[in-house]
């Protein structure tokens, strides 16, 4: 404030000019703290400085050689100092209180008086200028003035109460440090936001002084202002930037106000406290205000210098300061790393992090499986299309046409396509949005991990207070914006995340039920299902090609199901008159009976029955064989083996009834003595006399010998020599299998197998 | 087609007439449209059946991967929607694999069989054509033999011809009788075939979507407590994206 002229009331007129250089003044008052701490003494001009205010500049230069001296005194006002005045040691204390409550009066009313003229500034700026241009349209108003409205509200609350507190005739009662201490959040909050956006607002208002239109508007307000100002004897009045400063200007000024105050105001004075109180908070909301600011403009230095990525611009950051700075965050980094804690923890921002890393992977997840989804979505439903026309192909014809539940597949686009679109708008389109979002978070919070370490390394090294002040302030300004703004981020993603996914499901049961085919009836379901199906395929196979050409495409199968089915060729049975020429023709000793069926399985081989008479009339074969012989059957002749006869004794017709065992050893012995003959020399003495269980007759046929050496391998086994002489008892083990036959030699009784034996033949 | 056509030059007795002919070659004709169409049929629904079941499983991961993710850990109510959508999501699942088996089984294992009808045909038709190949052989060598003087050994080669002629005429004219009777009814078959198949696909849709409606109605009660129509989801979400845009950490884009 105004110091030597604290006291004097009357100068009005040079208020203008003080205003002039309050502002030029208050505009510094931003760094004011650091300013006394620094106690840089150049000019600070800020770089917002509105290039219109030409005065403001002006003025500036001109006090330059004021400044020394206005911010020693500055400074005397601001640190409390003794309140008794050394320069007159002599004055009674009665005396010196009257001084200050005279003082004391004066400032209150210079405060009351301020904040009415402020109050009435900002009405006025409202009605004359934000209200018109609001009306006008062309600038956007909200950003230029933020909220002035507010300002104004809070600003008049102020006023009114100040006046109420002074309204109190007896001087000794007047509490002003009341008012402030309950109007401080109010205050703060509302100078916060409007400070915060100054900036924003002073680069609107340079972007718009290209526009010459909007000069012109611009123009026209403030001329009205001015003339009413003019009327009012305030002719200050310069330009929008002036305009817009004011608020800012303000409440730097209360610090001011209330430190003079305080300093008149006696220790015995009950609004002493109080008041020591309300500076004390007035210096914190400033201090707060330029807190804020700062954090935000950390901020958006990182954030910018984040953007640029070109080479250039990088090699253009790579100095001594910056490699230094990252050499010291890589050790930093790696002390962590081998599990040193950091000193500095922040366990709400850990917190924070961490939930912010979760949600962007959730989100990111959702994006990824949901496009997914609805791209198979649209897959299927394109083939199923495909599949109602291709069914629909097949059934359609000149005859009949089925169209019952065709018109559920077609009607299958629509909602699906709707699905898709809704998908699409509300689900897919915010969360992509939202995850680009998470980037710039993600570099800040990279930062102040950076930050972090370099505040942990200054902790640690021997820098000087100051670069550990600077480390300090800047990670804990870091730290807590992004805090504050990650709480808010992380609980605005986790309501969209939540949202949806609530459509995404609502969708998905929209689109259930859409695609339920509108069938009014549905058949019934044919349980035979399957029945018809076959019967059908039935009737296909017993047409006639079918079953030809079917046949003749497995071929294999069917030759080999036709090998078995190869009915065995009739044998005529012998006659009763065959017999009885034979009986005639033949004498009895020549005659012979078959003892069991045999077949012809060489050439010129007959194939008799049993009990068939046969006549003998030959004992040889041609090949010398005895064991073939020549008959006459009475009908035919052919060769029969030996052992299939016996001497016909006509008192005995017995007629041996065929075993089926027998018989089957036949065919086996058939395909057996092919086999025989394979591996066998001795091809005369093959086939194998059928076993006859009960006597144990010493016929040839029981008479084998080994061609090959057998070891016993267990106590039902024979071992055979070679050559060794054998007797079968039976032709097949217990089983009925015919590979192994019991067989009896020296004594000796074993099973061998059957093909290591061969025939021994007498002949 | 695959008729040989008539040499020029050279008049030539019809032996099949054409009315015949025409009749043959439009129902063959027809009844390999239907074999096209079957094969494509039969591709197509397991087509399907695959972008079915990659669907299913894409509905799965995301609830599967939502439900790993640590922010169930960490918020309860989170944690609570997640599993219900998941177990819906697994409900579904299952119910698209039956639905699967039920048409592999309806509708993919009778059209196979329906297929395998068709190589028989062809054969058939080929073998009648070789019969008629023969037969027109054989028939243009008894018209030679005919034209020529008829002396004794002509005569007799004649005779052979004829002899030969018989029994390929017979053949051929009973494969052609045959195919002509039989290949109608087959492609008359076909609708009553393919009637049922096309029922059971119609059906288990039918059950599918049912049962789906359902289960996603009752994860809808479940999770969805605030009861917003979409417009007003949609309008909450785009609030609080300008909300997120309007912090100082979110870049502006």
């Amino acid at each position: 404030m105004e110091p030597n002229r604290a006291s004097g009331n009357d100068r009005e007129n040079e208020k203008g000019e003080r205003k002039d250089k309050d502002k030029g003044i208050k505009r510094r008052n931003r760094l004011f703290i650091r300013y006394l701490e620094r106690r840089k003494t150049d000019t600070i001009v800020d770089d917002d400085a509105s290039k219109g205010d030409i005065s403001i500049a002006t003025l500036v230069r001109r006090s330059h050689s004021d400044k020394t001296e206005y911010s020693a005194k500055l400074k005397e006002k601001m640190s409390p100092h003794d309140l008794s005045s050394p320069t007159s040691p002599a004055m009674d204390p009665d005396e010196i209180r009257l001084r200050r409550m005279t003082k004391r009066s004066k400032v209150i009313e210079e405060l009351v008086r301020t904040e009415g003229d402020h109050q009435k500034d900002l009405e006025l700026c409202i009605s004359e200028v934000l209200l018109p241009l609001r009306a006008a349209q062309v600038v956007d108003v909200d950003r230029l003035f933020t909220n002035t409205e507010s300002v104004c509200e809070v600003s008049a609350e102020l006023l009114q109460r100040l006046k109420y507190a002074v309204a109190d005739p007896d001087p000794e009662t007047q509490l002003i440090g009341e008012v402030f201490i309950q109007t401080k959040a109010v205050m703060e909050d509302v100078y916060k936001v409007y400070c915060y956006h100054h900036d924003e607002a002073n680069a609107l208002l340079e972007s718009y002084e290209a526009q010459e239109d909007i000069q012109q508007h611009f123009r026209r307000c403030i001329s009205a202002l001015k003339k009413i100002y003019d009327q009012e004897g305030k002719p200050n009045l310069l330009d929008m930037g002036s305009l817009l400063i004011k608020p800012v200007q303000r409440v730097m000024k209360y610090p001011l106000l209330l430190a003079e105050l305080w300093n008149a105001t006696p220790t015995d004075h009950p609004d002493n406290r109080p008041l020591q109180e309300a500076l004390t908070t007035v210096k914190i909301i400033n201090i707060n205000i330029n807190e804020f600011k700062r954090r935000k403009d950390i901020v958006l230095k990182y954030k910018r210098s984040d953007d640029e990525t070109s080479l250039m611009g990088k090699l253009n950051k790579l100095n001594i300061h910056s490699i230094r700075k990252k050499s010291d965050r890589l050790t930093s980094y790696f002390k962590i790393l081998t599990g040193v804690e950091p000193q500095v923890r922040d366990e709400a921002f850990d917190r924070e992090e961490k939930l912010f890393r979760s949600l962007e992977k959730a989100v990111r997840q959702l994006v990824k499986n949901t496009s997914c989804y609805l791209l198979y979505t649209q897959e299927m439903i394109s083939i199923a299309v495909q599949n109602a026309q291709d069914l629909e192909a097949i059934i359609k014809d000149p005859d009949k046409i089925d169209t019952n539940g065709f018109q559920h597949k077609r009607n299958g686009s629509d909602p699906y396509k709707q699905f898709k679109d809704q998908m699409e708008q509300l689900v897919l389109a915010p969360l992509s949005s939202l995850l680009g979002m998470f980037a710039s978070p993600q570099k800040l919070i990279q930062k102040r991990y950076d930050k972090l370490l370099d505040y942990c390394s200054q902790l640690d090294s021997r820098s000087s207070k100051e670069e550990q002040g600077l480390a300090k302030k800047d990670y804990l300004a870091l730290n807590a914006q992004l805090l504050e703004e990650l709480q808010c981020f992380n609980r605005a993603v986790r309501t969209i995340l939540t949202n949806c996914l609530i459509c995404v499901v609502k969708l998905i049961q929209k689109l259930m039920e859409a695609a339920q085919p509108p069938v009014l009836q549905i058949p019934v379901p044919m349980s035979n299902f399957s029945e018809v199906q076959n019967s059908i395929m039935e009737e296909l196979s017993n047409l006639g090609f079918f079953k030809e050409n079917s046949q003749k495409l497995m071929e294999r199968k069917v030759s080999f199901e036709k090998r078995d089915k190869k009915t065995v060729p009739e044998i005529p049975r012998q006659m009763e008159e065959q017999r009885a020429w034979l009986l005639e023709e033949y004498a009895v000793d020549r005659l012979y009976q078959l003892k069991r069926n045999c077949n012809a399985c060489q050439q010129s081989d007959i194939s008799l029955l049993e009990g068939e008479l046969v006549a003998l009339l030959e004992d040889r074969d041609p090949m010398g064989s005895s064991s073939r012989w020549l008959v006459h059957t009475g009908s035919t002749q052919g060769y029969v083996y030996s052992s299939f006869l016996k001497a016909y004794n006509p008192q005995r017709e017995v007629t041996e009834r065929p075993d089926d065992f027998d018989n089957l050893s036949l065919f086996v012995s058939n395909s057996r003595s092919s086999s025989m003959r394979s591996f066998s020399p001795y091809s005369a003495s093959d086939s194998v006399s059928p076993a006859a269980q009960d006597e144990p007759d010493p016929s040839e046929d029981q008479h084998f010998y080994a061609v090959y050496a057998f070891q016993a391998r267990c106590e039902q086994e024979l071992t055979l020599q070679e050559n060794q002489h054998v007797r079968i008892l039976q032709f097949s083990d217990l089983v009925g299998n015919k590979d192994w036959w019991l067989a009896e030699s020296n004594g000796q009784k074993g099973y061998v197998p059957a093909n290591y034996l061969g025939k021994m033949s007498y002949a | 087609m695959s008729w040989i056509p008539f040499k020029i030059g050279q008049p030539r007795k019809q032996i099949v007439s054409k009315t015949v002919e025409r009749d043959f070659e439009r129902e063959y004709e027809k009844l390999q449209k239907v074999e096209d169409q079957t094969k494509k049929l039969h591709k197509d629904m397991k087509k399907s059946t695959e972008a079915d079941l990659a669907m299913s499983k894409a509905a799965v991961k995301i609830s599967g991967d939502l439900l790993s993710n640590p922010l169930c850990e960490q918020d309860l109510a989170f944690l609570e929607s997640m599993t219900a959508l998941d177990t819906a999501m697994k409900r579904m699942d299952a119910f698209n694999q039956e639905k699967v088996n039920q048409i592999q089984k309806t509708v993919i294992d009778p059209l196979k069989k329906y297929s395998s009808v068709f190589p028989s045909l062809n054969m058939a038709v080929k073998r009648r054509e070789q019969a008629l190949q023969d037969y027109k052989r054989l028939q243009s060598k008894v018209e030679k033999y005919e034209e020529k003087e008829k002396t004794g050994p002509i005569m007799v080669k004649l005779h052979q011809a004829r002899e030969e002629l018989k029994p390929v005429r017979e053949d051929f004219e009973a494969k052609n009788k045959q195919l002509l009777d039989e290949m109608p009814e087959f492609y008359n078959s076909r609708i009553d075939y393919f009637q049922p198949s096309f029922e059971a696909l119609i059906r288990a849709q039918v059950a599918y979507f049912t049962e789906m409606h359902k289960i996603f109605t009752e994860l809808t009660d479940q999770i969805d407590q605030g009861s917003l129509t979409d417009e007003q989801r949609k309008q909450e979400n785009e609030a609080k994206l300008n909300e997120l845009r309007a912090l100082s950490i979110v870049a502006n884009d």
